[in-house]
């Protein structure tokens, strides 16, 4: 009997039931499909071709197609809405499917086969071969960092939730807990951040290592996830700030006088309950309190004493606390490649912008070699134009389709040529083995968030959990580049362009990078602060093991911070030697005219 | 007579355009202003809203000289309503006072007042009816039964506490009452200035198309920009009757002249982000005249964001959306205004197109120049970059 067969078979019985169908069979197939793929890859939204349900987008569609398409007339399905039975929109949604599925309903957890939810997880237990299906109105964690669709997807696949971090960081920093109510985000299985519907942070744990299957379906949004029996489940927070439930000091249930269970407010002041089912078991002693009480998330009340602000920053006031921090400073680590004395070393690199319609081909770049060593620092000298910043670009990967070879010691042992590696590959090299300081500072830096904040991003994508230990490395690099601390918290946007561009640097040295590029660090500056800059980023590279590459149309920048350089012209590199060489005799009349022009 | 006719005292095409429109429907049944304002209420609501006019007869024959287009309905009215003469101002309505014939609170379990679902199709299940009877097959005996009894022992005959009013009382609310705008801002009267007090701006919203307006609120949750968030909560939606008062021209006494219908909504957000006061709310105010709930609660949110981001870019961007956009009879009117004769100006490009094509392949004078420029650069190429660069110099 072929599948298309048994299907219209069913849709034969459903229509002589003589009830309404809400879904028909194929639908039904594809959603249950969905949610195979989803319990595979937990965590993972999984788009399907979510269908439009008599109830409204928003109103639970996405819910009410998962326990149709999974449910059958054996089935008993419990409904609750902010964990309550009564609530209209339950009602309805209970109606709905008894009458599709002709399946029985109850109130009761322990009897139900699939119990359907809007914000809540039942307080009871579940148990192995339940499945609560939570209705979801927003499945993306990420929306609130980050509105591109596009760019939400790419760091999904790349696992780069940073951002998320970061977000936490600023809440506390600014209001010394995190602001997240309903909704905390979730690592899943170790490898998915996941919008658990809103759940309260109260329900939060119990998705993690559970019994029974967790199904959460996005109508609108057309997708479903999962969250299997046995899979870890952890609220995103750092190490060192506990993940906090709600909690009002005092309170018990004005009916039941439970005071292990998520309580709403009443008019009169009074706390209830959420989960009506269980507050009413309760008062008729049919429950098992020494059980919930070891499910219930007691161990997540907030302590006052743990917070953030509970710890002392005394470093911000005193800097010299941070005398340690440069211990974790580059200034022993040489990276090499094998048998070579260089660390980034650029073979033939060129870049060809070919011709479309108003603008003609362009050779930004051609053959250009050169290599950098752990401790030295190579100029790329040339007027607007003349190819470098391409250089530099090609180098980071802000250009990719360029020509020629790129290898770092630091990665693969010199054995790849960067230039072949995928966009993704090339944004985790920006993690920890190259850095760039753009001349403009809104390029490296999110300027609405603060300065220890676009530190924190850095730090985070390298992996770094610990909030505090973040803190100390933050305050560490911005008391290095000479941005006092009492602005570490101060969005960046309101930071003048000498300390905007402090901040860039000591951002780009947060994860001690093998590489450092640096592109006309200080041309947006006014001469006295582009001084100072000048001589900070002379002692930083004087002080660490790195490689660096300085562009620059000011030879007089070049030669405060180089050993060698090179010229280029048109894309192409006409002169190369050492700094002080070529500075005090150039050949070409080009670099000739650099020189003078840097001479005043 | 074509389309062309009409550019050309094309009367009688016009008339035979109307006559076309006049004969199709005659084959309908009469239908009478009765039976609409009785079968399609919620139409006639929102052509009143969206039209700036309180009176149910004009819009019910608006909408059916529209054809039951809405937007021509709109404009029927709002073309009326030139046509009146300003006699009085009301006096101000004081929100509270509303009949309410639904209520819904949904931040707080069992907010102060009743919950009152009244009259509403939320939590009926869209599947079209064949006749009467319960499509899902009756007998809710075995659901749970609401043992709640509403009645007036339970909610005596008084205002109701508005959401908003227990967040303030709780300190948990911003105050964003403002002394420099005290009289509304007449948008009827008055051409639209940026910056606009927070009056004009709800006067807009007001008046502005329900889908427009949803959109814009959509738009900002879940597309490339915008500045509203999914993490609002509603703390009431009412809908119900409220007196019309003016004062009396003789008396000078306050008089009722009437009665409206209308949806107001209050929407919260806490203010957790950058610079904002993390311990507090703000709450944004909807009203759509007439039984309109997509319409006032899109509003409250509109305005939420454009009074929380009043200062900055963000919040001029939607201040200059909400009041330059959202007019359905300016939109609408530009978007069909396409269909005018367009092709003395549509002439004019095609010119430039020919233009351009006439040009197309030939080389210009800044390619020859480069042409030139570059061939002892290419020859080079083979040759020591020495070389190479002393002839660019010397170029």
């Amino acid at each position: 009997m072929s599948t298309a067969s048994v299907l219209s078979e069913i849709d034969r019985e459903l229509e002589l039931s003589g009830r309404p169908t809400v879904l028909d069979e194929q639908a039904k197939r594809e959603v249950r499909r969905a949610m195979l793929s989803a319990v595979c890859i937990p965590g993972y939204q999984v788009p399907f071709g979510s269908r439009e349900m008599p109830v409204a987008r928003g109103w639970g569609s996405g819910g009410l197609q998962a326990t149709l398409a999974m449910g059958g007339s054996e089935d008993v399905v419990k409904v609750i809405d902010q964990g309550d039975e009564e609530g209209v929109n339950a009602v309805n949604l209970r109606r709905l499917i008894r009458g599709t599925l002709g399946c029985g309903t109850t109130a009761d957890t322990r009897e139900a086969s699939i119990v359907q939810s809007r914000h809540r997880i039942p307080e009871d237990r579940m148990v192995a071969g339940q499945t609560i299906v939570l209705q979801v109105p927003n499945s993306e964690p990420l929306r609130g960092v980050e509105k591109s669709v596009r760019e939400c997807n790419r760091m999904h696949a790349e696992a780069d939730y940073s951002r998320i971090w970061v977000g936490m960081y600023e809440d506390l920093v600014t209001g010394g807990v995190v602001n997240t109510g309903a909704g905390y985000p979730v690592m899943v299985n170790d490898r998915y951040l996941m919008a658990p519907s809103p759940i309260p942070r109260w329900d939060v744990p119990r998705l993690n290592d559970s019994d029974h299957l967790t199904i959460l379906s996005h109508g609108r949004d057309k997708k479903i996830y999962a969250v299997p029996p046995h899979t870890p489940v952890a609220p995103v927070t750092f190490d060192d700030v506990p993940f906090e439930v709600e909690f009002t000091e005092g309170t018990t249930c004005g009916l039941c006088g439970s005071a292990d269970t998520f309580m709403v407010q009443t008019s009169d002041g009074r706390f209830l309950c959420s989960d009506v089912e269980w507050c009413r078991r309760v008062r008729d002693h049919d429950v098992d309190p020494a059980e919930h009480r070891v499910i219930a998330p007691l161990q997540y009340l907030p302590d006052a004493g743990k917070r953030v602000r509970a710890t002392a920053e005394d470093y911000l006031v005193d800097p010299g606390l941070l005398a340690d921090e440069s211990a974790g400073f580059r200034d022993a680590v040489t990276t090499t490649a094998p048998g070579a004395e260089w660390t980034l070393k650029v073979s033939g690199l060129g870049k060809t912008y070919p011709a479309r319609r108003g603008s003609s081909a362009v050779v930004a770049a051609a053959d250009v070699d050169f290599d950098v060593a752990p401790g030295e620092a190579l100029g790329i000298i040339g007027e607007s134009g003349s190819g470098k910043s391409t250089v530099m670009k090609c180098i980071i990967g802000d250009e990719y389709q360029a020509q020629g070879d790129v290898r770092l010691a630091g990665f693969d042992d010199a054995r790849t040529n960067i230039l072949q590696l995928t966009p993704t590959e090339r944004r985790n090299l920006r993690i920890s083995a190259l850095s760039v300081v753009y001349q403009d500072p809104a390029m490296g830096l999110n300027l609405r968030i603060s300065a220890g904040g676009n530190i924190t991003e850095r730090l985070t994508a390298a992996g770094w959990r610990n909030y505090r230990a973040i803190r100390r490395r933050a305050a560490g690099l911005l008391d290095r580049v000479e941005v006092p601390l009492n602005r570490m918290d101060d969005a960046v946007g309101q930071f003048s362009g000498g300390m905007r561009q402090r901040v860039q640097i000591a951002k780009a040295l947060a994860t001690d990078p093998d590489v450092l590029l640096l592109d006309e660090p200080t041309t947006g500056l006014d001469a006295s602060v582009a001084a100072g800059v000048l001589d900070l980023l002379r002692e930083l590279l004087a002080e660490r093991n790195i490689a660096v590459v300085v562009v620059s149309h000011d030879f007089s920048v070049i030669d405060a911070l180089t050993d060698r350089a090179i010229v280029m012209h048109r894309g192409r590199v006409i002169e190369t030697g050492l700094t002080d060489q070529l500075f005090a005799d150039p050949h070409e009349a080009y670099t000739q005219r650099l020189v003078a022009a840097a001479r005043g | 007579m074509g389309y062309a006719g009409t550019n050309k005292g094309g009367t009688s095409a016009i008339l035979a355009a109307e006559e076309l429109l006049r004969s199709n429907r005659e084959a309908a049944d009469e239908i009478s202003v009765d039976a609409v304002l009785t079968a399609f209420p919620a139409i006639i609501d929102r052509i009143m809203g969206e039209g700036g006019l309180w009176h149910e007869r004009t819009a019910a024959a608006a909408f059916i000289q529209a054809g039951g287009d809405t937007a021509e309905a709109v404009h029927l009215l709002r073309a009326h309503r030139s046509t009146l003469p300003r006699l009085t101002f009301s006096l101000p309505i004081e929100p509270d006072d509303m009949a309410l014939c639904r209520r819904v609170v949904p931040a707080h379990r069992s907010p102060d007042g009743p919950q009152l679902l009244g009259e509403t199709v939320d939590y009926s299940p869209r599947i079209i009816r064949r006749g009467v009877g319960d499509p899902l097959g009756g007998d809710d005996s075995d659901l749970v039964v609401d043992d709640d009894q509403i009645g007036p022992a339970k909610y005596p005959d008084r205002p109701v506490q508005r959401y908003t009013r227990f967040l303030a009382a709780q300190g948990l609310l911003v105050d964003r009452r403002d002394e420099s705008d005290p009289e509304p801002y007449d948008l009827a009267l008055n051409p639209i200035t940026l910056p606009a007090p927070r009056s004009a701006r709800l006067s807009a919203m007001s008046l502005a198309e329900t889908g427009a307006l949803v959109n814009l609120w959509y738009r900002g949750v879940i597309g490339p920009d915008g500045h509203t968030d999914e993490s609002v909560t509603l703390g009431e939606v009412r809908y119900g009757r409220l007196g019309v008062r003016v004062t009396h021209p003789h008396t000078g006494n306050p008089v009722q002249v009437g009665e409206i219908r209308a949806t107001e909504c209050e929407s919260m957000a806490h203010l957790d982000e950058r610079g904002e006061d993390a311990s507090r709310f703000d709450a944004g105010y909807g009203f759509a005249m007439g039984h309109n709930e997509r319409k006032a609660i899109a509003m409250a949110n509109m305005d939420l964001a454009a009074q929380r981001y009043a200062s900055g870019p963000a919040g001029w961007q939607t201040e200059q959306v909400i009041m330059h956009t959202t007019d359905g009879l300016a939109a609408n009117g530009f978007l069909e205004h396409l269909k005018l004769p367009h092709y003395v100006t549509f002439q004019s490009m095609i010119d430039r197109a020919l233009a351009a094509r006439a040009e197309d392949g030939k080389t210009s004078q800044r390619e020859l120049a480069e042409d030139a420029a570059e061939q002892p650069a290419q020859d080079a190429a083979e040759q020591p970059a020495e070389d190479a660069t002393k002839k660019e110099v010397l170029a």
